[in-house]
């Protein structure tokens, strides 16, 4: 505790952390690098691209890990005592409202996604609050209306085509003969400059994070709110 | 110096419609009322508490801050139109699961009436 009071003021500008020349250097250099005014967005998908392909790798895995836990095929396990589901009638305000408030929240969940190298948001947000989307109308009437839309088959195509598109980014880069991830090359299929391609791939794997997320944050609801039965649930 | 009044007076009133919320929802007996007090308080006060920061974003006009202010403002809808709802999905699960409603003679110790 007496350490404490030797750390620096909270948010003083000359503290050692933000004095020190790497954080002026992306302060300062970000825009004219990437043209992204978003300096969070631009180190997360640019300079530092390579760990978060692997984090939504991370989010992937995580999926998987459910699914291969909690998920149940065939016939029911008789040991278990089968737990009384609660039976839902459909609710008619709540209802009403889900079917109004659904389109509206998938619509903010694309503008998050598309404004991400703008404003706060991004690929990560954005496919959280999608996937949300997914589990109020899971919630608002059951898991069967929601799985007519995302089944489970679906659910991890969607996934897996997320990484592809992140790291399909990386390998054009590489193709295009440039180092892995090193967007500025990609000038070259977009018909930009250099630094404006870098902006435009940022928003590209963003979208590939989205699909991830939005995919697995369902996965993991349904199979926890169903028992791994995937039938019915909440 | 108007809109700052308005401001001050609109956010004081939200803040004390919070405050009835919580002590609604520590003071009140059984889960109906709790969540009437609950859903009725929050949305009153985050609906006015977020009128009088959107006014206050127009105290000194341009077209950036009728952006923000536009933004607080659909918030403000998305609260006024989730929250009631959620408020009625709670209670009608409440009843589905047998919530007991309380009543005068429950306090007395009397049966049910």
């Amino acid at each position: 505790m007496s350490a404490v009071s030797d750390f620096p003021d909270w948010g003083d500008p000359h503290s050692p952390a933000n004095s020190y020349r790497l954080s002026q250097g992306y302060i300062t250099e970000t825009f004219p690098e990437t043209s992204v005014p978003n300096m969070v967005t631009a180190v997360l998908a640019d300079y530092r691209g390579y760990d978060t392909m692997f984090e939504t790798v991370v989010i992937f895995t995580a999926g998987i890990a459910i699914i291969a836990i909690l998920r149940r095929y065939g016939p029911k396990d008789k040991v278990v005592p089968e737990q009384k589901l609660y039976k839902k009638e459909p609710d008619l305000i709540v209802e009403t409202t889900c079917r109004l408030m659904i389109p509206i929240i998938q619509l903010f969940a694309l503008y998050v996604v598309a404004h991400g190298h703008h404003s706060p948001g991004g690929g990560f947000q954005g496919g959280v609050i999608f996937g949300a989307s997914f589990i109020l109308l899971a919630l608002a009437r059951d898991l069967q209306a929601a799985q007519k839309w995302v089944p489970e088959n679906r659910i991890l195509n969607l996934a897996g085509i997320g990484i592809f598109i992140y790291s399909g980014f990386g390998f054009l880069c590489l193709l295009l003969g440039s180092n892995f991830l090193d967007y500025s090359i990609l000038h070259k299929v977009m018909g930009v400059t250099p630094i404006e391609a870098r902006s435009h791939s940022m928003l590209g794997v963003e979208i590939g994070v989205a699909f991830t997320v939005a995919a697995i944050m369902f996965s993991i609801y349904s199979n926890l709110a169903s028992k791994g039965e995937m039938k019915e649930g909440l | 110096m108007i809109i700052e009044i308005i401001c001050i007076v609109l956010v004081l009133s939200g803040l004390l419609f919070l405050v009835g919320g919580a002590i609604g929802i520590i003071r009140f007996p059984d889960f109906y009322t709790r969540m009437h007090a609950a859903g009725k308080g929050d949305t009153m006060s985050v609906f006015l508490i977020l009128i009088g920061v959107a006014i206050y974003q127009l105290n000194d006009f341009s077209i950036a801050n009728l952006l923000v202010a536009g933004k607080i403002f659909f918030i403000t809808i998305f609260i006024m139109w989730a929250g009631p709802t959620s408020t009625h999905a709670l209670i009608k699960a409440g009843i589905d699961e047998g919530q007991k409603v309380w009543t005068r003679e429950d306090k007395k110790g009397k049966p049910d009436a």
